[in-house]
């Protein structure tokens, strides 16, 4: 009896310290892995790919759904290179994804290829080592290949990532509600102008005008990228009168024409923009090229109606001061440590030249000057082709020669901005508070990090 | 003959009570009915007003949907299971075993260790987010399940718990066992936990709850999908059917329902549990 | 039966709570004395410079306006704490009389306290709706025309929150006092009631003193469990609208995983811990003046 007692105590005892040792042990191999990539975690294919049989396994992260294009990418470059095979893992790209991104890193995962969605992440994964500089490479000329849009995606003054996808940004109409209203469909136009349109477009309790969040904030950035997000003497320059400009007709187009919903109101109700637009209750949505990835299923997004597009519009008045967000995006990285690095570069290469073809039904056409953009914007238009307004399309997504800007904003200070101005257009400050308030944060920020 | 006239005096007084405060109980479980009702609704009929409690036609495709689609609640329910199960037999029976300890032997450094335990209860869990997640990422054991089970084997409530109870069984049953010779191994296997029966139902029950409804550390140690508890796949759901209210509230449904069933079967020993801690500690 | 034996045996008190010691030392001591270390750099996560920067994060806290911020929304949560007190005394002494169904009542009210939080969290917010939710239809067939913004404006979505807490926590609170009225004799109070006094005399004069304990130990505990709590408030506003919803422990979190900032999470979560602190040490003050027995 004493002696059973005394072994399942002592059993368990074990039981216990061995989990505990089991997983500090396994400690010492993920510290490994990180430090250097001799670690044990090394796959079987680690050595060049030239010298042993087995094919070359490459990682690469991506946001983008695979059902989306990127299943389909790899798919076709398996079936060419046998010898490199390409897996794709979906972060999703928000906070927790990109910090699994990170973590995944850091601990020596495989990682082999990545791709940055905005500037500040990408930045901050250079600063930490995980991005090859691809200059080293030399036999491919980004700034040729992509254009003078790439420029923006430049890290102190390296290309540690290659732009892939033409990132068109623009508000999307509802042609029959336009035609309607004998509206035409702008080339270029100002927020008035477009306030003065959602006034008009406006049928009964319905609003004229919507925007998907993530392309909110982008007049201020238009704004302050070219004039500087400090003034010279190194302040905050988020008191820039045109940033009051877009605040004051927001608020207008909020509370006084009610012809968009207020802030709060589309905050917590989670409202779905592409479905509001694309069912016909709201003639005009600001957004990005994304969008056709619903407005191509017409299961789930029933429409009746012809898809315009319009530049997003500018808060100067003078057009030759105006550049818009967008150019090129999908800013595709080399881990600096793997193992691969010459078979990833192979791939990426060959993505960019056309490779991602197949992403464009997903709204993602390569920014490279040797891809096929006809058979692109087919895979982009599919059956749909119809539905779309083709001639202002093409004028967004091509033929607007407007200079661009890449987003380059530390996450900070996007958050103290965007908590100020939800203040504002909930109506708990006042336009000059909310100025006020940015400025100080943002000095303080500077203050900080300097 | 008094009695009867009490009653009679009494039961309308007794039935009004009871009626005002199942009203108020109602108004309390509002929240589920009406989730209940959602799911079991077509989109148009989320918002109609006044609400309808029993839909005109009810549908079984939001409830399918959430278990069937692609993002199915099996896998989330068995990850929850598999960590709450795990983590409420181990910090049960590891509880028990400290509190025996500082409860029944008396040993050097007993009570400083033991104000050392009490003390690690002010800290809060946020102190302790950013080391661990930078220890789990060493360990490599950050995004697996071990990050939550390996903690969660360990509550201090838990051994605080049980020690008030061991406390309180009387010195002589265990004293004469002494005397014959039983050692402490023995009379904890032989003769508290049997005694603590109770006790240690309650202590899993609550922390099976805990385990189960813990939204906080899964939101910082796991990353991946197939990973994801329950309250993560919730809230990942929702993040991608942000339109679809129906589907939102079948889910909190799955999400609900098994703490219901663990309520509606432990309800005495949960009940009497936290009374007891709360009472006593 | 020697002495060597009893020795022995009072040494197996190590062994006793070696296996917990262990995980609280793994779990709990190293990784707060390592986030006690982490306040004095300014280590971000991925930076490959980690620098020892002396009192920099203190002050950097001290000079804080969202640090002050969020203690301010720290406090109007915790106000929810005193309301679900009272709310669960007034229960409780209700479903302490003679009524029927009293298990069934009582099981009811606790409901709310042990389901997932997240999962109830997202039916609130659609109850709260502020244009369409059940709870401004509502007060508007009642009357009341404009009815708040719930979750959608910076001045009522705290008590939106609130509302949720106390709703969470009330069932609880009920469930103590429950036991807590077990223990006032019913002698006293027919002798209370012989002497004239009215029900709410009773309730106030009588009652209320005797179940004070109670009422210290879940005003305590439950300010304890209120600052740590984050879950509820990341799931439906993540801090916002504006800032009206950042509490400290949120602000713990999207420091080190939204801005990687390790260093200064740290730092706030140490106020977070004095904040505790020096709720425990009311406690011990506070128990000897503030309680009638």
């Amino acid at each position: 009896m004493r002696k059973k007692g005394w072994f399942t105590g002592m059993a368990s005892l074990i039981l216990v310290m061995g989990v505990l040792a089991g997983c500090s042990g396994g400690g010492n191999n993920g510290s490994n892995g990180d430090g250097s990539n001799a670690g044990s975690e090394a796959s079987p294919s680690a050595g060049a790919p030239a010298a042993s049989g087995d094919p070359v396994k490459l990682t690469m992260w991506g946001g983008v759904p695979p059902e989306a294009g990127p299943q389909a990418v790899v798919d076709a470059w398996n079936k060419e290179h046998p010898d490199i095979q390409v897996e794709y893992v979906r972060y999703v790209n928000d906070d927790e994804g990109n910090l699994k991104l990170d973590t995944a890193m850091m601990t020596g995962q495989d990682v082999d290829l990545f791709v940055n969605y905005t500037s500040s992440q990408a930045t901050k994964r250079v600063e930490a080592g995980l991005a090859l500089d691809l200059g080293t490479f030399g036999d491919y000329n980004i700034d040729e290949k992509m254009g003078p849009d790439a420029k923006g995606w430049q890290i102190n003054g390296k290309y540690y990532g290659l732009p892939t996808t033409k990132s068109a940004y623009f508000v999307a109409l509802n042609k029959d509600a336009l035609d309607a209203a004998g509206l035409p469909v702008p080339k270029d136009w100002t927020w008035d102008e477009l306030r003065e349109y959602a006034k008009q477009l406006k049928a009964g309790g319905g609003y004229g005008f919507i925007q998907n969040l993530e392309p909110f904030v982008d007049p201020i950035d238009s704004v302050l990228t070219k004039d500087g997000y400090t003034k010279a003497d190194g302040t905050s320059n988020l008191d820039h009168p045109l940033v009051k400009k877009w605040l004051e007709t927001l608020n207008a187009m909020m509370e006084e024409d009610k012809s968009t919903p207020p802030l709060g109101e589309q905050l917590t109700s989670k409202m779905p923009v592409e479905q509001e637009f694309l069912s016909g209750k709201v003639p005009m949505l600001n957004i990005g090229a994304w969008l056709l990835r619903s407005s191509n299923n017409f299961t789930d997004f029933p429409r009746d109606f012809k898809i315009a597009f319009a530049p997003v519009p500018r808060l100067t008045d003078n057009a030759d001061e105006y550049v818009a967000r967008g150019g090129i995006g999908d800013y595709i990285s080399i881990n600096a440590k793997s193992k691969n690095q010459a078979a990833a570069w192979e791939f990426l290469k060959w993505y960019a030249d056309g490779g991602m073809a197949p992403m464009a039904a997903g709204g993602r056409l390569p920014a490279s000057k040797d891809a096929d953009q006809d058979a692109a914007l087919n895979s982009l238009l599919g059956d749909k082709a119809d539905t779309y307004d083709k001639e202002s399309m093409m004028y967004v997504l091509f033929d607007n020669r407007t200079p661009t800007f890449v987003r380059s904003l530390d996450q900070e200070v996007v958050d103290l901005r965007s908590q100020e101005y939800e203040k504002y257009f909930l109506g708990a400050q006042s336009v000059d508070e909310t100025l006020a308030a940015m400025v100080a944060r943002h000095n303080e920020y500077l203050k900080q990090t300097k | 003959m008094e009695l009867r006239k009490r009653l009679t005096s009494e039961a309308p007084k007794k039935l009004l009570v009871t009626l005002i405060m199942l009203l108020l109980a109602i108004v309390m479980i509002i929240p589920f009915l009406w989730m209940i009702s959602t799911s079991l609704k077509t989109p148009a009929q989320v918002f109609e007003y006044p609400i309808r409690w029993i839909p005109a036609n009810p549908t079984w495709e939001h409830h399918v949907k959430v278990w069937t689609g692609p993002k199915s609640f099996g896998t989330y329910y068995w990850n929850s299971l598999k960590i709450a199960v795990i983590g409420m037999a181990g910090a049960t029976f590891l509880s028990a075993f400290a509190a025996y300890g500082f409860a029944r032997i008396e040993f050097k450094g007993r009570n400083a260790l033991f104000m050392l335990y009490l003390s690690m209860m002010m800290i809060p869990p946020q102190v302790l987010f950013v080391p661990k997640f930078l220890m789990f990422e060493w360990a490599g054991i950050y995004n697996t399940h071990l990050a939550l089970i390996l903690p969660g084997l360990f509550t201090i409530f838990g051994v605080f718990m049980l020690r008030q109870f061991f406390l309180s069984i009387p010195n002589e049953i265990t004293e004469s066992a002494f005397i014959d010779g039983a050692g402490h191994f023995r009379i904890f296997f032989r003769l508290i936990l049997p005694l603590a029966k109770p006790a240690l139902a309650t202590l899993a029950i609550i922390d099976f709850s805990w385990q189960w409804n813990d939204y906080e550390n899964a939101l910082v140690f796991l990353i991946d999908e197939e990973l994801y508890t329950v309250p993560l796949g919730l809230q990942n759901f929702i993040l991608e059917n942000t339109v679809d209210y129906n589907g939102m509230m079948a889910a909190a449904s799955a999400g609900i329902m098994p703490m219901i069933a663990v309520f509606a079967i432990g309800q005495r020993y949960i009940i009497q549990g936290l009374t007891n801690s709360a009472v006593k500690g | 039966m020697t002495n060597n034996w009893m020795r022995r045996q009072r040494l197996l008190g190590y062994l006793f709570i070696g296996p917990s010691m262990l995980g609280v030392l793994l779990f709990f001591l190293i990784p707060a004395a390592y986030s006690f270390g982490l306040m004095f750099t300014n280590y971000k996560f991925m930076s490959p410079n980690v620098e020892f920067v002396g009192l920099d994060n203190i002050i950097r806290l001290l000079k804080d306006e969202m640090f002050y911020l969020s203690l301010k929304n720290t406090f109007y949560f915790l106000l929810a704490v005193p309301v679900s007190i009272v709310l669960g005394f007034l229960a409780a002494v209700v479903l302490n009389q003679k009524i029927y169904l009293k298990k069934l009542l009582r099981g009811l009210y606790f409901m709310p306290y042990i389901t997932s939080g997240v999962a109830v969290a997202f039916v609130w917010m659609l109850l709260f709706h502020p244009t369409q939710g059940p709870i401004n239809g509502l007060l508007r067939s009642i009357g009341i025309d404009d009815p708040p913004g719930w979750l959608s404006t910076t001045t009522s979505s705290m008590v939106a929150i609130d509302i949720i807490w106390i709703w969470f926590m009330l069932g609880y609170n009920m469930i103590i006092y429950l036991a807590a009225l077990q223990e006032v004799s019913p002698e006293l109070l027919e002798a209370a009631k012989m002497d004239g006094a009215r029900p709410g005399q009773i309730l106030r004069k009588i009652i209320w003193p005797l179940v004070s304990p109670t009422t210290f130990l879940l005003l305590i505990t439950g300010l304890i469990m209120t600052i740590k709590t984050f879950g509820i408030i990341q799931a439906v506003t993540q801090g916002g609208p504006g800032n009206s919803t950042t509490i400290l422990s949120l602000y713990v979190y999207q420091n080190a995983f939204r801005y990687y900032d390790m260093g200064y999470a740290s730092t706030i979560s140490w106020a977070l811990f004095i904040l505790i602190l020096l709720i425990t040490l009311a406690q011990w003050v506070g128990q000897k003046r503030w309680v009638h027995y």
